[in-house]
């Protein structure tokens, strides 16, 4: 288990737990990132910039910034 | 009433049905305020309304905000939920929620050609069958499917078709009727009981449980304790429950109805998005779009330029034969100078920005440049999300300002706000570009972006200082880069060209006509003696340039035409008056002076008048700083 950000990329990763703060949770819900969903990393921008990870059920990508990134726990599938 | 997920072409849809009315971009938030028309159907009048779009019914930020105060207070008697078929697992989440709101509805499956591209067959009938709504594939952008859509809106209108009730897992529905039964009728209800009961559960905010309070205790206590054991069950917030009973149900039906056929290991929409989002060369492309952006826009301008003005100017010249030297002369002369201008400056360098730009963002490339400028902007205490305001602002400030409504905190609102005047709009790359580009060389304009660009991030961080909070972070969606559709390109470059022909080159040749008056009663002289402290003893220039500060207040593009005129020569003749240095000054000055009027009118009415005078400040005294050193740089003292 480890957070987005440490993750390998292109990777099957399933997401364990988002936390942080309530707002940040609904907006991730609502973009369609949930617990439980299979997404991949695609890329990891340098200087602590964000990340960007496509969920593989709904084939939609998102960018998050790096400090709502570490909050999410994922396992890591293959 | 059209109503989506963002990005998903509602706004298409509605202008293949209402004709040019809305602004479309592969951009999540082109629509931030909404659309109303009145299209004849069939013999038949509606009032159609395209919302912006939202990811849910819970708002987040205040573009959201706008969507659902309509839904809710404006009841409408039908409405049509627009999603991409291409991501339809996600979308159909926010389906869920509005077909717990109970009002008549439609299902528009828009992008079947994308989601078709991307392997993802769909099948409508079974989905409409499950959903107990009608299902309409439609391709918006070619327009297909927009009449089937129209015919199964009147009929589902008529006969008051209702959606169905997917009932989620027996320990929420509980929680929900333990809420339902108790509400008082007197409870400003959205929708219907049910609706009522499930929000109520959802909005766990302190605002909402105080207002539960006042209203009916023993309501707040059945919702409190609905709540706890939502939360026990689930050993999450009961928030997440629901949001979770949506996504499952959503991702059911999608795999009920659809098919996704594996596909090629990566489309080519991947494989480019790899290399301009890469995290090293990403930046390099970013800096060769932009270089070749601009470079392109002065190597089809300036020539075209040239070649205008040379009749123009022999016109010019014909006029004191013509009318004498009497006060016609002047207010012709001004008002070939305002049309002149028009013609031969502005334009030329416009509509290739707008092209251009238009371009870029139906692309879907600006919200890649959000994630790319993510990190950058985090330095200056925003984050990638204001990157949209700012590309927007290139154009023009006015819906830049406007835009600021898709980020979430007033804290970002007001900072990005307070930073777009600084962002060069296309009346500004039209000075800088004519002005610096032309007699100084298209290096220095380069350079004069550079520094502007610098200037903005240091001013960043600088009021990020005043804002102790810090910013929440990024959440963006990078949308599917599209193949720009010709007719909606061209429709966005018409709406923004006819705003410019109808409002702005008006006030252009009003404002040269009542300048070459105020020269023939010499009143120009007044303003310019008030103002020759600054123009003179600060920043090094002529006076005669200080009455074209006040036009530039009215548009940007004013001075520059004002500036010819006050300084009573040809555009190619210039140089004989003013050294190329002071040309520089004089258009640093003039970038950052002061927000035009239109800039300062929208941030007062967004942020509120405080700010709007902050802004104004902050623009002047920065303006006077840095033009007092480029003065000290390249002219002297």
């Amino acid at each position: 288990m480890t957070n987005l950000i440490g993750s390998p990329k292109h990777k099957k990763l399933k997401i364990i737990n988002i936390s942080g703060g309530t707002e940040v949770r609904r907006r991730l819900f609502s973009l369609g990132i949930h617990k439980g969903d299979i997404v991949q990393l695609d890329t990891r921008s340098m200087f602590r910039g964000p990340v960007l990870i496509k969920n593989l059920s709904t084939d939609t990508s998102v960018a998050i910034g790096r400090g709502i990134a570490s909050k999410i726990t994922v396992d890591i599938l293959e | 009433m059209f109503i989506g997920q963002p990005n998903c072409g509602k706004s298409t849809l509605f202008n293949s049905i209402a004709g040019l009315k809305a602004v479309t971009s592969n951009f999540p938030g082109t629509t931030v305020k909404h659309t109303h028309s009145k299209v004849n159907v069939q013999g038949r009048l509606f009032n159609i309304i395209d919302l912006p779009g939202t990811y849910s019914l819970n708002p987040a930020d205040e573009a959201e905000k706008v969507a659902l105060t309509h839904l809710f207070i404006e009841k409408p008697d039908l409405v049509i939920n627009v999603v991409d078929a291409s991501i339809l697992g996600r979308s159909l989440e926010m389906t869920m929620e509005l077909m717990e709101l109970d009002y008549p509805m439609v299902l528009a499956l828009n992008m079947m050609d994308l989601a078709e591209k991307k392997g993802i067959d769909i099948d409508p009938e079974k989905l409409e069958k499950k959903l107990g709504i009608p299902v309409i594939p439609t391709v918006a952008s070619h327009g297909k499917g927009v009449k089937q859509l129209l015919d199964e809106t009147i009929f589902c209108l008529d006969e008051g078709l209702k959606p169905q009730q997917l009932s989620w897992s027996k320990d929420v529905e509980d929680q929900i009727k333990y809420v339902q039964e108790v509400i008082p009728d007197e409870f400003k209800k959205v929708a219907n009981d049910r609706f009522t009961a499930i929000k109520s559960i959802e909005l766990d905010r302190l605002s909402f449980n105080r207002m539960l309070d006042e209203i009916s205790p023993s309501l707040k206590q059945r919702i409190m304790e609905a709540r706890r054991r939502l939360r026990n069950g689930h050993g999450v917030p009961a928030y997440e429950v629901i949001a979770a009973e949506r996504h499952h149900l959503a991702h059911k039906l999608f795999e009920d109805c659809c098919c996704v056929t594996r596909r090629k290991k990566s489309s080519l929409s991947e494989r480019i998005d790899d290399v301009i989002m890469h995290p090293f060369w990403g930046y390099f492309i970013l800096m060769g779009v932009f270089l070749s952006f601009f470079s392109i826009i002065f190597l089809v301008a300036s020539p075209v330029e040239e070649w205008l003005l040379g009749p123009l100017t022999m016109l010019r010249e014909s006029l004191p034969d013509l009318l004498g030297s009497g006060g016609l002369f002047y207010v012709a002369d001004g008002i070939i100078q305002g049309i002149a201008g028009g013609i031969a400056i502005v334009l030329p360098y416009f509509i290739p920005l707008l092209i251009l730009m238009s371009l870029l963002e139906d692309i879907g490339y600006l919200s890649r440049v959000g994630f790319l400028m993510d990190t950058l902007m985090h330095k200056i205490g925003l984050h990638g999300k204001s990157v949209t305001p700012f590309m927007l602002g290139l154009g023009c400030n006015v819906p830049a300002v406007v835009s600021t409504r898709i980020l979430e905190s007033r804290r970002d609102k007001i900072m990005t706000t307070l930073l777009i005047p600084f962002i060069p709009c296309s009346a500004r790359t039209t000075i800088i570009l004519a002005l610096v580009a032309f007699y100084l060389g298209p290096v220095w304009a380069v350079g004069f972006y550079f520094f502007n660009m610098l200037l903005v991030a240091v001013l960043g961080r600088a009021l990020s200082l005043f804002f102790k909070r810090p910013s929440p972070g990024l959440i963006l969606e990078i949308p599917s880069l599209k193949i720009p559709s010709l007719p909606n390109m061209m429709r966005k470059v018409y709406f923004q060209l006819k705003s410019f022909i109808e409002f702005a080159w008006p006030l252009l040749i009003a404002g040269s006509m009542v300048l070459g008056l105020l020269q023939f009663f010499h009143i120009d002289r007044m303003i310019n003696t008030v103002l020759s402290p600054v123009m003179q003893h600060v920043l090094g220039l002529p006076e005669e340039l200080g009455v074209t500060l006040i036009f530039g207040f009215l548009r940007k593009e004013l001075s520059l035409i004002m500036m010819l005129q006050a300084l009573g020569v040809h555009y190619d003749q210039i140089l004989s008056v003013v050294s190329p240095q002071q040309i520089m000054v004089f258009t640093v000055f003039l970038n950052f002076f002061i927000p035009c009027l239109s800039t300062v009118a929208i941030i007062w009415k967004e942020i509120g008048r405080k700010w709007a005078l902050v802004s104004i400040a902050l623009n002047t005294s920065v303006a006077l700083v840095i033009s007092f050193i480029a003065r000290l740089i390249f002219i002297g003292i």
